[in-house]
């Protein structure tokens, strides 16, 4: 059904007249193309108008439109209607987001293939051909250009005025400075106020010793604790258990007897003889590594594995680090009971807690 | 007094007629609406990207009409029974209502989540096809490496972004963050407690990622966004050798009326997608999570997809701890290499490379026609041991969930992924450098013998040789050059066959065009002209 | 009479609390009674709650206990040894691990175990619930120990409380989600979906293979039954909210969903959009 016309070599053709009246549309458009140096080469009708190949389209596109209709009113109706609010169990509301989800979606892609099987099937197929001039300039107009930069600079004359480019770069600096310093000096923050990275919340406060608490700060009695089982345990203090101590979490093991014995030795050999009280060690939950919760503990093996790097940290030697990335064990926290029968910390960690850093002696 | 006659059809004229005398826009507007872009699937990838993040943008507006970013505590008193009464910061309440609380709200923050993920994973896989195409090459490096520079402020948006809830998978993730700062040798303290205001986790963090999640990097990334779309417009989009294709020529459509319809329905189908995720598959349920305390965790914890690739360097990485004996003694922990020094050799390296390259072969010229990976195969190579390097990564930062779903050992999942992480890049480059060669064999075997027909003939002397048809005119074997286009392969493909099935990704050619791939159109320049053959064309 | 009384006032009197108000005699005659009652029943008590010496010989089991002890010969005694003692190398002993213990291990089809591996699976349980119980009354009855109460385990639970306990001592290993997570080298927390109330609750107390113990002295039965009621109702029985869940694997799963479901669902658009058909 496509019509040939002779086809005109680009160069040396007659500007066409587009105000003629008698010109077409279509040659107004590729004579548009023409003057931006593209040549349409090739461009086809899909459909024959009228044909049953382009009702069947023009159906398709329709209902294609039709559909997001009715899922975007589907959309609105679930939005307004549909129970929406949580309630526990498998109710209606489970349905709510998914509906909503889907009926969007549908109603997106309606209008998406809508759009694209117009344009993919009853527009006509093109091919055109665009120069793409993409070489650099003419060496006169580089020259040009070029020149006319240097125009500028000589006609400031800061070579033949020295100072007033040493003045300018003095000038300039201190007013760099001054819009960065508040933004750094607002920012920075000196790391090591009250000694906060050496220190955690089981540091003795007024010559008492701190206990260890639960998360709803009641003190632990050494029989809260079965053989084999742990606990994570808060300094004793006002705001203890809160992310205010990010650094203080512990975890309170109780182990079973042998375990004990041979977890003794070890940390005689760190130092840390007086460190256990009884069959119960308390070792920080903060990783060595990089301070997420090392708390999966299993009390057979006695390891204590980190969740988010695998590090794993063998608790009867003393909580030596044997697999994964950490490289230094987990600080023990020396305990004895007081008094009154409740677990206490004897000092605050003798190492420093959390991720290794730096300035970490 | 005669009233003027309103003429309804001559508004548009007339109101382009005033708005040309004030702003004399017909020639450029020519000029746009004429521009040529070149057809192919791979070119749309980006475009994912570009879609996913206006959906961002839109969704993004929504949640912050909800969002308090603010980490004084509260109780939770919304209408999630399951957390009721338990004391949080504002920005997970906040976060909360907006899942149960907040009507539509849990749908747009699963599309906000979704489309993030999708933003992430189209820049990727658009980088994959830039690289191995050789798009990146001169003129093309200044946008190789903004697109680049979009991955890592994309890893910004997403990490800030999914650090705002507080809850306490991502409160854990902001604690490694933090560790990973501390690690950094001299500076790493202070920078920490620059960034946190004081000790971890501090009181204004939340508040500080927010304004550089809404504000600060989605500016940044508009920015760089804008600069290398308008690289793309300036250059012109590069394209794939074939008849009539040249490096000085674009063939393609014309941005109207084909073009710009196809993208404008293609934005509306990724909207879809993101939608029908958003709304069917649950994302980040931080409901479950909890507020973050900083003794609570999960079991495998994992950052998004895009991260996931740091924290697998972090796992495998050996425990070896650089102990510097001056004074007090200083140390340089472990977690320092995998997640400063390791990206910062990948930032400099993908930045690098299109310099690296064309310096190697000592390529100055301009290249608008893409290579197929085939015809480059050591870059192609290259490649894919970069991409290996990657997948072990990222299988390693989640080889708990591996480790207990395929019942491995943890254990040997690490040591696999060490072993992994030094032999499979090597055994990707040797395999895809062989890949490449064998392709291109086949393709100039095809081109000097012809295409296997699948016809077998006996001979006279009873041996059996199967027919090939020769792709050159001319008598039996007239060898053809390879000139990297893409040569068929099959019968059908060459018309002599006819269509053996309609095709719907690999459309079958008509007899009389010229063999060519799928997305490349025939374009062998004719004698003659066609123009529009509809009964209104002529008015 | 008050001296009398006094030295009269043994263990009995002490019992009762109040002093005796009715004739010598009769007082005389309850009294020896209730001495011989007293006797029996600490015997009794004793024969059931003595540890390992008495099982040597052959305590009075009840009949429950008989049925468990003849399944116990019958499938048990291999790797445990006879009366439970333990064999080295192939079982432990299961003097003081309690009810709680055999509850949970054999009901969840753990028990019999079939070959020694790094750690017990979950299998189809081998024994009905009432053998269960049977095996269970005979371990308890030879060494004591914990027992899971009976009746409703979540009576009156706080689902809110439930949830911060799982946090701080469960999701750790078995996920927020409750779907299990790796331990080191080939051990892993279990999923905690097929799990009843019984046998998290007999879990919790008895610590099965690398679990930690959480007694009742550490987590108290109102607390227990919330947790339980939080992984039952919240986490099992309530529907996800936000659609399908993606098994609650977290990011790794979200990330394979972009990638196998969005992209490819968008590249298969492209190849539509950008072919030629």
């Amino acid at each position: 059904m496509s019509t040939h016309t002779e086809h005109q070599a680009p160069q040396g053709r007659q500007p066409l007249d587009v105000l003629d009246p008698r010109v077409s549309r279509f040659d107004i458009v590729q004579e548009g193309a023409r003057r931006d140096d593209i040549e349409i080469v090739h461009y086809e009708p899909q459909v024959v108008p009228g044909s049953k190949a382009e009702r069947r389209m023009t159906r398709t596109v329709a209902s294609f439109f039709l559909l997001t209709g009715l899922a975007a009113t589907a959309f609105l109706i679930i939005y307004i209607w549909w129970p929406w609010q949580w309630h526990p169990g498998r109710g209606g509301d489970k349905y709510y987001t998914p509906l909503l989800g889907l009926t969007l979606g549908v109603a997106l892609l309606g209008i998406g293939f809508g759009i694209l099987t117009w344009g993919k099937k009853l527009l006509p197929k093109e091919v055109s051909i665009q120069g793409r001039h993409d070489g650099p300039g003419t060496a006169e107009d580089r020259k040009i250009t070029g020149e006319t930069m240097l125009y500028l600079a000589e006609e400031m004359g800061v070579r033949r005025r020295p100072l007033l480019g040493v003045s300018l770069v003095a000038g300039l600096l201190p007013v760099g400075a001054v819009a960065a310093a508040p933004l750094v000096g607002g920012l920075i923050k000196q790391p090591h106020e009250n000694n906060q990275m050496f220190t955690t919340g089981f540091a003795p406060a007024d010559g008492h010793k701190v206990r260890l608490v639960r998360e709803d700060g009641r003190p632990i009695r050494p029989a809260d604790i079965s053989a084999g089982g742990q606990l994570t345990v808060f300094p004793g203090i006002s705001h203890g258990v809160s992310n205010r101590h990010a650094d203080s979490p512990t975890l309170l093991i109780h182990l079973r007897e042998s375990d004990a014995v041979a977890s003794r030795e070890a940390n005689a050999r760190v130092g840390h003889e007086d460190y256990m009280w009884g069959n119960y060690a308390a070792f920080s939950k903060i990783c060595t590594h990089a301070g997420c919760p090392a708390s999966l503990y299993e009390q057979q093996t006695n390891r204590l594995l980190c969740p988010c790097h695998q590090s794993q940290f063998l608790i009867t030697d003393n909580a030596r680090p044997v697999f994964g990335p950490a490289s230094r064990r987990l600080p023990q926290l020396p305990i004895e009971v007081d008094e009154e029968g409740f677990f206490v910390a004897k000092s605050d960690y003798t190492e420093t807690v959390g991720p290794d850093f730096w300035e970490r002696p | 007094m005669k009233r003027r006659k309103f003429d309804v059809a001559a508004v548009p004229a007339k109101t382009a007629g005033a708005v040309d005398d004030r702003f004399q826009v017909a020639t450029p507007l020519r000029k746009l609406l004429n521009k040529v872009f070149p057809d192919h699937w791979s070119f749309l990838l980006g475009e994912i990207a570009l879609f996913s993040f206006v959906v961002l943008l839109l969704t993004g507006v929504f949640l912050t009409f909800f969002f308090e970013p603010a980490m004084t505590e509260v109780v939770y008193n919304g209408s999630y029974a399951p957390l009721r009464g338990t004391p949080m910061s504002a920005a997970y309440a906040s976060s909360l209502d907006i899942s149960f609380d907040v009507r539509g709200g849990l749908i747009m923050r699963q599309m906000h989540h979704w489309s993030a993920l999708l933003f992430m994973a189209s820049i990727v896989v658009h980088m994959l096809r830039v690289f191995f195409t050789g798009a990146f090459r001169k003129p093309r490096e200044t946008n190789w490496i903004i697109g680049s520079l979009l991955f890592w402020v994309g890893f910004l948006a997403g990490f800030t972004g999914y650090s705002l809830p507080d809850d306490g998978l991502s409160g854990t993730g902001l604690r490694i963050a933090s560790a990973i700062m501390l690690s950094i040798p001299v500076i790493g303290s202070w920078l920490t407690s620059s960034i946190f205001g004081g000790e971890f986790p501090g009181t204004i963090i939340i508040s500080r990622f927010y304004i550089a999640h809404v504000l600060l990097i989605p500016g940044l990334l508009l920015a760089l966004i804008g600069v290398h779309l308008g690289l793309v417009f300036k250059q012109k989009h590069t394209q794939w050798p074939g008849p009539g294709r040249t490096n000085e020529n674009v063939v393609g459509e014309r941005m109207f009326p084909r073009y710009a319809l196809k993208q404008g329905g293609f934005f509306m189908v990724v909207f879809g997608v993101i939608a029908l995720m958003g709304g069917l598959f649950q994302i980040n349920p931080i409901w479950y999570f909890g507020p973050y305390e900083a003794w609570v965790v999960s079991a495998a914890s994992q950052p998004d997809w895009y991260v996931m690739f740091l924290d697998g360097s972090t796992r495998l990485m050996p425990a070896w701890e650089v102990h510097i004996p001056i004074g007090d003694g200083y140390v340089i922990p472990p977690l320092f290499w995998p997640t400063v020094v390791l990206p910062g050799i990948l930032v400099g390296i993908s930045l690098a490379y299109p310099f690296l390259e064309a310096r190697h072969l000592k390529d100055r010229k301009h290249h608008n026609l893409l290579q197929r990976p085939r015809d480059v195969p050591a870059r192609t190579a290259a490649g894919a041991m970069a991409l290996a390097f990657f997948v072990v990564l990222t299988l390693s930062g989640a080889n708990d969930v591996i480790a207990d779903k395929f019942q491995i050992s943890l254990n040997a999942m690490t040591w696999a992924g060490r072993i992994g992480l030094l032999i499979a890049p090597p055994v990707a480059y040797y395999v895809t450098y062989r890949l490449c060669l064998g392709l291109q064999q086949h393709d100039r075997e095809v081109l000097a013998h012809g295409v296997e027909t699948g016809i077998i003939r006996r001979l006279p002397d009873g041996r059996f040789v199967e027919v090939h048809q020769p792709l050159a005119s001319g008598d039996g074997h007239a060898e053809l050059d390879y000139v990297g286009w893409v040569v068929p392969k099959k019968m059908n493909r060459l018309g002599a066959l006819g269509p053996a099935i309609r095709g719907f990704f690999y459309p079958i050619e008509k007899p009389a065009e010229a063999p060519v791939s799928p997305g490349h159109p025939p374009v062998e320049p004719r004698t003659e002209r066609e123009e529009i053959g509809s009964g209104e064309g002529r008015r | 009479m008050t001296s009398d009384n006094d030295r009269r006032r043994g263990l009995l009197a002490r019992l009762r609390g109040r002093p005796a108000a009715r004739s010598r005699g009769r007082r005389r005659l309850g009294a020896a009674l209730r001495l011989i009652a007293a006797l029996t029943l600490a015997g009794g008590a004793y024969t059931v709650f003595a540890p390992g010496v008495q099982a040597q010989e052959n305590p009075p089991l009840t009949s429950a206990a008989a049925e468990g002890k003849a399944l116990f010969d019958v499938s048990c005694v291999t790797c445990h040894g006879r009366n439970a003692q333990g064999v080295e190398g192939r079982g432990p002993s299961l003097i003081g691990v309690g009810a709680a213990s055999v509850d949970f291990q054999v009901s969840t089809g753990r028990m019999p175990m079939a070959r020694q591996e790094a750690q017990a699976m979950r299998k189809p349980p081998v024994f009905t619930a009432d053998q269960v119980d049977q095996l269970a009354q005979y371990i308890q009855e030879l060494g004591g120990g914990p027992e899971v109460p009976e009746g409703d385990l979540r009576r009156g639970a706080d689902l809110a409380t439930g949830g911060e306990l799982f946090r701080i001592n469960c999701s750790q290993c078995h996920a927020f989600g409750g779907g299990g997570g790796a331990l080191s080298s080939g051990k892993f927390a279990p999923s905690l979906r097929p799990a009843s109330d019984r046998q998290i609750y007999a879990a919790m107390l008895s610590g099965p293979q690398n679990m930690p113990v959480f007694g009742d002295n550490q987590i108290t039965p109102e607390q227990k039954a919330d947790i339980i009621a939080y992984i039952q109702e919240t986490l099992k029985h309530d529907q996800d909210q936000g659609g399908f869940n993606l098994g609650r694997y977290g990011p790794s799963t979200e990330g394979l969903a972009i990638f196998l479901v969005g992209l490819v669902a968008l590249v298969f658009a492209s190849l539509w959009i950008a072919g030629k058909s």
